[in-house]
This record gives structure tokens, C-alpha cells and sequence, in this order.
């Protein structure tokens, strides 16, 4: 009798410890769930955070640019919202500075730069990456050695030589010192590294030239590392602005980054809004070509850091 | 199929426009620079006359290059701060959850704005009545009224340091897509194993992702402090030199294009360039291939 006693006491503690033991296992799933989605609202709330950091001047210049009633530009936060908007300042820009000049300067300028820089890259990492030549890994080094050389420095000797060259004042002046660099360089040897010899020589046995297997076989291939390359060019020659603001001095052969600049800490200076509007309408064609080839960009780096 | 002496011929061929270019934009800078900074160059006639290391004399005892030095030294200060801040902000964006996309393109944003363009911007938040003294106002950190506006790029104990934020601010969507980059290239197996065997997010950061992404580290780290020792543009954008903020490549500028002194200029150019070397050499000996 106490031993039938006994059991069904050590059957019904098991039983309640089995139950206490599945609570005890919801309760650790709930809190483990708990904590995932409080991890999950922290992160979240960091990624706000900064994303306030990196915009907030961008949110203030358009809120004010769009204002055309320009009395709470300096009252915070109200100035983060517009104040009756309108287009007025944005008209104002193009009547009041060359902007439709300084942005087809920008355009030129932009335009042969990519140009140039993936020609001179693309033929340049060829044979580094595929062919084997005498001088090969001295040539590499020494162009790799150059990213650690403070370029501003290279400003007065390249100066003087454009003087020689009659090349002073003048839109090749301003971007030829870029067209030839390491990172483009070492880009898209690095793509072209990942390229199955296979490929290569099959073209070979066909009787292909060095020129068509890289403009058929290379180039095709590794097109997300020459589209990452066109964008970072763009977005490098679009800005520019040491150079061309020593090199250029006719003020209708300035780019957007120099000429707004000059006006509006020169003449302009005295209106924000005015000021803020141009500044939109300038990062504004960057912003517009990052949003519909961002997704190229992350892909085509992927290779140059591996 | 051809011999090798064929490939040769072709490959400097294909060489020639960047070999060409570099060498004239490049690489004959550098030892021009070294021969105008021996000289005493006249812009009128185009000549050189050996000095006698003269420039480098002058610098060596003018306060105002040693200050430049100084500061251009303690611009490092922004390059573990950029470094630490970009890996873990590339390794939030890492995550496959919706509008990480958004995310990435907000924090690139600085990146692709011409820093004369964004200098224009942040000139009117470090205003005395600006978007920083509203901030810290509102949060009650500095005084109310105008105890508390803070001319932040005029006053010489601070503006170094208001330029070096928003270096930071413009420079790490550049250097969050390099490291993220190499984060996709870690295979996702390693850190679920690691979740598995308990491994919390703080150790998970230092013992799998900074070991795995060392080499975009170092890649970082050594732009990221070119780029410091040559601060400059921001300076020219932001404050002018004023505020003790003068550095040593707005000493070169200055000495070449306002005193028109290219040899001065030049030698002071070469001290910044060794710098460079050398701090570039020691991070390669310390994050460089070791076993």
C-alpha cells in the first residue's frame, strides 16, 4: 500500500516536474524569442540612427531650398519641414549662376574621364593579369606603391607640365592626370584574374589576336567590375575639385563642384536658400545615377577585396 | 601558338597608355618634386638653381610649418574611429532583413557629394546658431541662449576636431563598402556554427569577423590614413586654415599657389610624402602577413 503510495507520489512529481520542466522550456522559447526581436529593434533603431547622421544636412538643405518663405531657416527643428514650398529658389538658380553651363562642363568632363579610365584600365590589367612578360611583377608593385602617395603633392610638378603642354585652362587639363590610376588598374585585374584559362585558350586555338580575346572573352565576363568602375569614376570626376579649381580659370569652363562652390561662397553667400537650392540641384543627377546602379556597385568590388 | 617573347611585345603595347600617363602624371611628379625641392625654382624663367637644402632649412625651424605638421599628425585620430565605426555599420547592413538596400545607399550618400558641395552644407550646421547648437541645446548639453552658441569652426581648441567629424561623416559609406565586400565574402556556415556553440555577438565580432575581413583591413586602414595625413580639402572647404586648423598639405598649397615658392612648396611636399611611406611601411609590418 505505501508502496503504491509511493509510486503514484513519484508518477504525479514527475508528471508535475514535466509540466513545470515544458513551462519552464515555453518560457525559455518566449524570452529567447523576446530577446531576438529586442536585438532585432536595436539594430534597427542603430541603422536609423545613422541613417539620420548621413542625411540630415540633405534633409535641411532640400527643406529649405523649398521654402520660399525663408524667416524659420534657422529655427530647429521646424526648418527640417518646409515653410510654404515652392520651386522659386530652384528657378532662381538657373537665372542667377551659369548652373546649365557648369552642369554640361561636369557632363564633358565626367564622360571622357570614364571613358578613358576604363580603356587605359582595361588594356593595362590584361597582360598583368594573363599574360607572362619580363618586368611584370615590378610593374605591378610600382603601380600599386602609388596609392600611398599623398597625390595633392603632385599638384605643382603637374602644373608645370601642363604650362608646357599649353594645356592650362582647358577641360583635358583638368582631367587627363586622372585617366590612368591603381585602383582602376588593380580592379579589374583583379576580375580578370577570375577568369577560367580555359576560356582563354579555346579562343586561342581559334586563332583569336590578344586584342579579340580581350574585347570578346575578358570584357564581356567581367562586366559588373567594369560597371563598378564606371560608377566610382563618375562619382570621383563628377567631384572633383582641387584640381580643376587650379587648373580651369574661365569661369564658363568650371564644373558643377567648382563653379557652385565659388559662387556660393562668393556672391551668393548672403541667401541660405538660394544657397541650399543650388547644392540640391547639384547632388542631385549623382543621386538620381547611384539609385539605378547601386546594385552593380557592392557586386563588382566584390573581387578587388578578396 | 605563340612564344613567349611575342607576349612581351603585346603586353607593353597594352601597358603603354597607363605606363605612359602615370609616368607623366605620376611618377615624374615624384622626382620632380624631389629635384624643385634641392632648388629655388623661378615660375617667370622656368629655372632651377641648387640651394644647398635651403627649403628644407627654412622648414625645419618655421613654427608655422611645425604646427601644420602637427595637426596633420593629429588628424590620425579619425582613422580607428572610421575604421571601428565602418566595419561594424558594414556588418548591420550585412543582415538579409528588409531595407538594408535603403540603408546602404543613406550612409553612401556623403560619398558621392562633392566636398565643396557638402563643406557648403556644414558650414551652416557648425554655425554659431546652428543645426549642432539646436542639438546639443535641446538635449540640454551646453547652456541655453547664446552662453551656449558655440562658434564650433572658430575656435581654435575645437574646429580641428569639428573638421575631423565631418571627415568621419563624409569617409565612412566609402569605407563601409569595402569591408562589406569582404564580409559576403565570409560563407554564413562559420558564424551559425558559432551561434550554435554559444558564441555571443561581441566575440562573434572579434574572433570571426575581424580575422576574416583582415586584409580589407588593412586595405582601410592604410587609405583611411593617407587620406588623414592629407587632409586638406575639408580644411579649404570648412574653415580656410584658420582656427588652428592649418595642415601640413594647405602649407604646400600655400606655398606654391599664394607665395609662389613651388621649391618651398616641394620640400614641404616630400616631408608629407615620407610620412606617408613610413606610416603606410609600420602598418604593414603590423597587420601585413603574419603568421
Amino acid at each position: 500500500m505505501s508502496a503504491s503510495h509511493s509510486a503514484e507520489k513519484v508518477l504525479s512529481s514527475s508528471a508535475k516536474d514535466s509540466a513545470a520542466s515544458k513551462k519552464r522550456s515555453r518560457n525559455m522559447a518566449n524570452s529567447r524569442k523576446a530577446q531576438r526581436a529586442l536585438a532585432l529593434a536595436g539594430q534597427y533603431a542603430g541603422l536609423i540612427a545613422f541613417a539620420i547622421f548621413t542625411c540630415f544636412p540633405f534633409v535641411w538643405a532640400l527643406a529649405v531650398g523649398l521654402s520660399t518663405d525663408p524667416s524659420n531657416t534657422w529655427l530647429f527643428p521646424r526648418s527640417f519641414w518646409p515653410t510654404e514650398p515652392g520651386l522659386m529658389w530652384f528657378e532662381r538658380v538657373f537665372t542667377e549662376m551659369p548652373f546649365l553651363k557648369y552642369l554640361k562642363n561636369s557632363t564633358v568632363m565626367s564622360f571622357w574621364t570614364i571613358v578613358s579610365v576604363v580603356v587605359i584600365s582595361v588594356l593595362a590589367a590584361y597582360p598583368l593579369a594573363r599574360l607572362k612578360f619580363p618586368g611584370r611583377n615590378l610593374i605591378f608593385v610600382a603601380i600599386i606603391a602609388t596609392l600611398m602617395l599623398p597625390s595633392e603633392v603632385n599638384i605643382i610638378p603637374n602644373f608645370i607640365t601642363l604650362k608646357h603642354l599649353g594645356l592650362l585652362d582647358s577641360y583635358w587639363g583638368a582631367i587627363i592626370p586622372n585617366f590612368a590610376g591603381a585602383f582602376g588598374i588593380f580592379l579589374m585585374k583583379q576580375a580578370f584574374e577570375q577568369i577560367p584559362q580555359d576560356l582563354i585558350d579555346a579562343a586561342r586555338v581559334d586563332g583569336a589576336t590578344e586584342l579579340q580575346i580581350l574585347w570578346r572573352v575578358m570584357v564581356p565576363v567581367s562586366a559588373p567590375s567594369i560597371a563598378a568602375l564606371s560608377i566610382f569614376t563618375l562619382v570621383n570626376a563628377w567631384n572633383d575639385y582641387l584640381w580643376p579649381s587650379i587648373v580651369i580659370t574661365t569661369r564658363d569652363k568650371l564644373p558643377l563642384a567648382v563653379g557652385v562652390f565659388n559662387d556660393l561662397t562668393g556672391p551668393f553667400a548672403v541667401s541660405t536658400s538660394l544657397v541650399m537650392a543650388a547644392i540640391v540641384l547639384t547632388v542631385l543627377p549623382v543621386l538620381i545615377f547611384f539609385a539605378f546602379t547601386q546594385r552593380y556597385f557592392i557586386s563588382g568590388l566584390d573581387g578587388a577585396v578578396k | 601558338m605563340k612564344n613567349s617573347s611575342s607576349y612581351t611585345a603585346i603586353a607593353y603595347l597594352f601597358l603603354a597608355p597607363a605606363l605612359i600617363l602615370m609616368g607623366i602624371f605620376t611618377f615624374w611628379p615624384v622626382g620632380y618634386n624631389t629635384y624643385l625641392a634641392f632648388n629655388n625654382y623661378s615660375i617667370a624663367e622656368g629655372t632651377a638653381t641648387w640651394n644647398n637644402f635651403e627649403h628644407f632649412k627654412y622648414i625645419a625651424q618655421e613654427e608655422l610649418f611645425h604646427n601644420a605638421l602637427k595637426n596633420s599628425l593629429l588628424y590620425l585620430l579619425v582613422v580607428p574611429v572610421i575604421q571601428i565605426a565602418a566595419l561594424v555599420v558594414a556588418k548591420l547592413v550585412n543582415n538579409k532583413l528588409p531595407g538594408m538596400t535603403f540603408f546602404r545607399a543613406a550612409y553612401y550618400i556623403p560619398v558621392i557629394t562633392a566636398i565643396s558641395i557638402a563643406g557648403v552644407v556644414w558650414a551652416n550646421v557648425y554655425k554659431y546658431d546652428g543645426m549642432l547648437t539646436w542639438l546639443l541645446q535641446a538635449l540640454h548639453l551646453v547652456p541655453q541662449g547664446p552662453d551656449g552658441q558655440i562658434d564650433w569652426l572658430g575656435n581654435p581648441d575645437i574646429a580641428l576636431y569639428m573638421v575631423m567629424l565631418f571627415t568621419f561623416w563624409k569617409g565612412i559609406g566609402y569605407y563601409m563598402v569595402l569591408y562589406l565586400a569582404g564580409l559576403q565574402a565570409i560563407p554564413g556556415e562559420v558564424e551559425e556554427a558559432a551561434i550554435l556553440d554559444g558564441a555571443n555577438a561581441w566575440d562573434r565580432f572579434w574572433k570571426i569577423t575581424v580575422p576574416m575581413v583582415k586584409p580589407t583591413i588593412l586595405l582601410c586602414t592604410l587609405l583611411s590614413t593617407i587620406a588623414a595625413i592629407r587632409a586638406f580639402q575639408e580644411i579649404i572647404v570648412l574653415t580656410k586654415g584658420q582656427a588652428d586648423t592649418y595642415t601640413a598639405l594647405y602649407y604646400v598649397f600655400d606655398q606654391a599657389f599664394r607665395n609662389y615658392n613651388f621649391g618651398r612648396g616641394a620640400a614641404a611636399g616630400l616631408v608629407v610624402t615620407f610620412f606617408c611611406l613610413m606610416l603606410s611601411a609600420i602598418q604593414f609590418r603590423f597587420f601585413g602577413e603574419k603568421k
